[in-house]
C-alpha cells in the first residue's frame, strides 16, 4: 500500500489551526502568569512560613511533581463534580495548568532563594526589615535572575504539555487537530503541520524569554549570567 | 447494574502498574543507548554530528510528547509501509524521547568535566574511545546520575500519556475502571496516588544522590 | 528541511529495528494444518492479510472497551461486549488466536490503517466519509444515535440545543450528525474517548450527549441517580467490520463469514444477548 500524502487539505485548514495554535499560547501564558503569582506566595510561605504550612506547601510541591498532569486534570475536571464543583473545560485546563505550574516554579524559586547569600539576608534583619520587606527586596530579584532560564525551561514543558488538555475537551492547537484529522482522516499530514506549530511556538517562546532575560538582568554588563551554559 | 468500586477493581489498576513501570523501563533502556550516542555525538568534534544531535535534541524537547506519540502511531506505518503492533510503536515513541531528553542530560555531565581531565587523558597512550571510555566517561556517570534518575520520573509519569490513545497502562486502567464503577472521585486520587508511590522514591533518591556527589565534588548546592 | 529528513531517518532505524525482530520470529510455520487455508496461488503466497493470519495462528482485532453494550470490561475487568463477543467468534472461525488491541474510538480507524490491528470490529458505522478510507464488510448490526441527558434538562429535539453544551466524541457518528442538525449557539464539546464523554454527561459537566442508543440506556441503567433519559434520535445506522484498502482476501473471506453467521443466527444471538433487543433484517453489502 503506498500511501500519498495531502497537505493540500492542511492547508485548506490552516485558520483553524493557527486560532488552535493561538489558543495554546493563550493558555499557556495565563497559566504561567497564575501559576508564577501562585509559586511566588507559595515560596515565600516555605521560605518563612510556620513549620506546618511549610510542611503543606512542601507535600503540595511533591504531590504535584510526582504524579502526571494528565491524572491533575482528570482529577479536576472528571473528580471534583462529585463533590459539586463544575467548570468549564477550559477553565479546568487553565486550572490545571496554573496549579502545575505553580509546584515546578515553587520548587524552582525556592532553590533560587537558597543561593541568596545569607549576610545580605541577615543585613536585612540587622536594617529592621520585616521578613516580607527582606523576601521583596533583598531575595526576589536575585532569585529570580538565578532561576530564570530553570523557569524559561520550565514554561517551554507547560506549553508543550497543555497539549494533553484536550482529553477533558478544551480547546487548543493538539484538540483541533484531532477533530481535523477525524473528519478528513488525514492524521499524520495534520499532526506533522501541529506538530511543526508547536516547534515553531516552542522556539519562539525560548527566543522570547531570552530577550527579556537580557532586558532585565544583563542589559549595560560586559558578562553573561546564569543562561550561559 | 451499577458495580461499584471494589477489591478487584483495584487489583485490575493494581495490575496496570506493571505495564506502566515495563514501558518506562524499555523506553528508559532504548533511551540510555540512544542518549549515550547522543551525548557523544554532541561533544564530537565533528561539526556534522552535532549539528545532527543538536536537531534531533531540539525537535523532541521542542515538541509535546503526545504529537510524537501520534507521528509515530501513524506516520511510521505511512512512511515504512511496515505494520507495527501497538507494544513496539509504543515503546518506539518514548525511546525516542527519552534519547533527547537523555542525551541532552549526559552531554552536560561530560562538558562539566575539567578540561585538565581531557587534557590529562589527551596525554595517556590511549585512542580517543579509550580516553572517553576510561577517562571521561566514569567521571561524567557520576555526576549525572541525579538528573537521571530524576528524568526517570519525569519519564513514568510521561507514560501516562499512551492512555489517549488507548493503549493499557495505570492511567488507561483507572479510565477503565471509571467507565464501569462512574467513582472518578475514588479512582483517580487511586491513580494518582500509585504514581505517586512509584515517583516519589526515586525523587527522594535524586535529590539525596545529588546531595551526596554535590558533597564528593566539592560543588556545593547548586544554584 | 533537516526537520523532516530526521523525522525519516529516525523512522526508518526504528523500522530497522522492528524489521530485524520480524525476521527472527519463526517462518514457515505449518499453515496446512488449518482448516481454513485457502489454495495456494502466486498472487496469495505475496502475503496477503488473511495468510499471515491463517500463517501466524494469530488475528489482531480493535477493541473498544469503553462503550457499552459493544465493548465493556465485565466484572472480572475482562473486555466483554457483543462486538468482542463477535471478534471471538471470527477468530474462532478462522482457527486462530485472537489478539484485542485496545483502541479509543477515535483510534479504530487509524489503528487500522497503521497496522496495528488486521481488522476493526468497534461498532463501526457505515459512512460513506469511512468508506473512501477503509474498506467495509457486511453489516452484522444495527445501531441508532441519540442525544442523551439528565431528567432535569428541556432538550425535545435538536433545536433545543441552542444554549446547552453538548458532549461528542470524536470520531463516532455522532460527531458527524450532530453539529450538522444543531442550532447556532449550541456549544459543541469534543472528547477523545467514549468513556469521557459518558463521564461528562454523568457528572453533569455536559448538559446532554450523543451516543449509540443502547450506550445511553447502559449508562442510565448503571446510573439511577443521574437521572438520564433519551431526548431525541439523531440517525439510524448499520455497522460493520472494516479492513484496509486493498486487503481484498480478507474482506472476502469477511463477506464470506458474516454471510454464514447470518443465517445461521450466531450474529442475531450475539446481538440479543448484550442489546437486549432482537436484531432487524439486515441489509446486504
Amino acid at each position: 500500500m503506498k500511501y500519498v500524502f495531502q497537505f493540500g487539505i492542511v492547508r485548506d485548514h490552516l485558520p483553524e489551526l493557527i486560532h488552535g495554535a493561538w489558543l495554546t499560547l493563550q493558555l499557556s501564558f495565563s497559566a504561567f502568569g497564575l501559576g508564577f503569582a501562585l509559586a511566588v506566595v507559595l515560596a515565600f510561605l516555605r521560605d518563612a512560613g510556620p513549620t506546618p504550612v511549610r510542611r503543606a506547601v512542601g507535600a503540595y510541591v511533591e504531590l504535584v511533581r510526582n504524579t502526571p498532569f494528565l491524572v491533575q486534570l482528570f482529577i479536576i475536571y472528571f473528580s471534583l463534580p462529585e463533590l459539586g464543583i463544575r467548570m468549564e473545560a477550559t477553565t479546568a485546563a487553565l486550572i490545571g495548568m496554573s496549579l502545575n505550574f505553580a509546584g515546578y516554579a515553587t520548587e524552582i524559586l525556592r532553590s533560587g532563594i537558597d543561593a541568596v547569600p545569607n549576610p545580605q539576608i541577615e543585613a536585612g534583619h540587622s536594617l529592621g526589615f520585616s521578613r516580607l520587606e527582606i523576601f521583596r527586596h533583598i531575595i526576589v530579584f536575585q532569585a529570580l535572575r538565578t532561576v530564570y532560564p530553570a523557569l524559561a525551561s520550565q514554561f517551554v514543558l507547560l506549553m508543550l504539555g497543555s497539549s494533553i488538555v484536550s482529553a477533558i475537551s478544551a480547546e487548543e492547537l493538539t484538540g483541533i487537530t484531532n477533530t481535523l484529522q477525524s473528519t478528513t482522516f488525514r492524521a499524520f499530514e495534520f499532526y506533522f503541520v501541529a506538530t511543526g506549530m508547536y516547534l515553531a511556538m516552542a522556539l519562539g517562546a525560548r527566543a522570547l524569554l531570552h530577550a527579556v532575560y537580557w532586558s532585565a538582568f544583563e542589559r549595560g554588563q560586559p558578562t553573561r549570567g546564569a543562561w550561559a551554559r | 447494574m451499577s458495580r461499584d468500586f471494589d477489591w478487584s477493581a483495584f487489583l485490575f489498576i493494581l495490575g496496570a502498574v506493571r505495564w506502566t513501570i515495563v514501558l518506562s523501563l524499555i523506553a528508559f533502556a532504548g533511551g540510555a543507548i540512544g542518549g549515550l550516542v547522543l551525548a557523544i555525538a554532541r561533544t564530537s568534534r565533528f561539526v556534522v554530528l552535532r549539528g545532527l544531535a543538536a536537531v534531533y535534541i531540539g525537535v523532541i524537547q521542542g515538541t509535546p510528547v503526545l504529537m510524537q506519540l501520534f507521528i509515530v502511531f501513524y506516520g511510521l506505518a505511512v512512511l515504512t509501509g511496515l505494520r507495527i503492533d501497538p507494544w513496539p510503536a509504543v515503546t518506539i515513541a518514548f525511546t525516542m524521547y527519552a534519547a533527547a531528553f537523555l542525551g541532552e542530560i549526559w552531554r552536560g555531565a561530560i562538558q562539566a568535566i575539567p578540561r585538565q581531565q581531557w587534557e590529562a587523558a589527551a596525554a595517556l597512550p590511549l585512542s580517543p574511545v579509550a580516553q572517553m571510555r576510561n577517562v571521561i566517561l566514569p567521571q561524567a556517570f557520576r555526576i549525572a546520575i541525579p538528573p537521571t534518575v530524576g528524568f526517570l520520573v519525569q519519564l513514568i509519569k510521561g507514560t501516562s500519556i499512551a492512555s489517549i490513545i488507548g493503549f493499557v497502562e495505570l492511567t488507561r486502567a483507572g479510565q477503565l475502571i471509571v467507565n464501569v464503577t462512574f467513582q472518578p472521585m475514588i479512582v483517580y486520587p487511586i491513580i494518582a496516588a500509585l504514581y505517586f508511590a512509584l515517583c516519589w522514591p526515586l525523587s527522594l533518591a535524586a535529590l539525596r544522590l545529588e546531595g551526596r556527589i554535590d558533597a564528593a565534588l566539592g560543588i556545593g548546592k547548586r544554584p | 528541511m533537516k526537520r523532516r529528513q530526521m523525522l525519516l531517518g529516525a523512522a526508518a532505524s526504528g523500522a530497522a529495528g522492528v524489521a530485524a525482530m520480524a525476521a527472527l520470529s519463526p517462518i514457515g510455520s505449518a499453515s496446512a494444518q488449518t482448516p481454513v487455508a485457502p489454495p495456494a496461488s502466486p498472487a496469495a503466497t505475496a502475503g496477503g492479510t488473511l495468510d499471515r493470519i491463517i500463517k501466524d495462528k494469530k488475528i489482531r482485532i480493535t477493541a473498544e472497551v469503553t462503550s457499552p453494550p459493544f465493548g465493556i470490561l465485565d466484572k472480572d475487568n475482562q473486555p466483554d461486549g457483543s462486538e468482542i463477543a463477535t471478534a471471538r467468534q471470527l477468530a474462532k472461525d478462522l482457527g486462530v488466536d485472537l489478539e484485542l488491541v485496545q483502541v479509543t474510538s477515535p483510534q479504530r480507524i487509524p489503528a487500522l490503517l497503521a497496522g496495528r490491528a488486521d481488522v476493526a470490529i468497534s461498532s463501526l458505522s457505515i459512512t460513506v466519509d469511512r468508506a473512501k478510507t477503509v474498506m467495509f464488510a457486511p453489516p452484522h448490526g444495527a445501531l441508532s444515535i441519540v442525544v442523551a441527558g439528565a431528567k432535569g434538562k428541556q432538550i425535545r429535539n435538536a433545536a433545543d440545543m441552542a444554549g446547552k453544551k453538548i458532549g461528542l466524541t470524536r470520531a463516532t457518528l455522532e460527531e458527524a450528525t450532530v453539529p450538522k442538525m444543531a442550532p447556532p449557539g449550541t456549544n459543541i464539546v469534543m472528547f477523545d474517548d467514549i468513556a469521557a464523554t459518558m463521564q461528562a454527561m454523568v457528572s453533569g459537566q455536559v448538559d446532554a450527549a450523543g451516543m449509540s442508543a443502547f450506550a445511553a440506556k447502559s449508562v442510565a441503567d448503571r446510573n439511577p441517580k443521574a437521572n438520564l433519559e433519551n431526548k431525541f434520535t439523531v440517525t439510524t445506522a448499520f455497522y460493520a467490520a472494516a479492513v484496509r484498502p486493498g486487503d481484498y482476501d480478507l474482506l472476502q473471506f469477511l463477506r464470506t463469514w458474516v454471510f454464514l453467521n447470518k443465517n445461521n443466527g450466531v450474529l442475531a444471538g450475539i446481538y440479543r444477548k448484550y442489546t437486549e433487543v432482537a436484531l432487524i433484517d439486515l441489509p446486504v453489502l
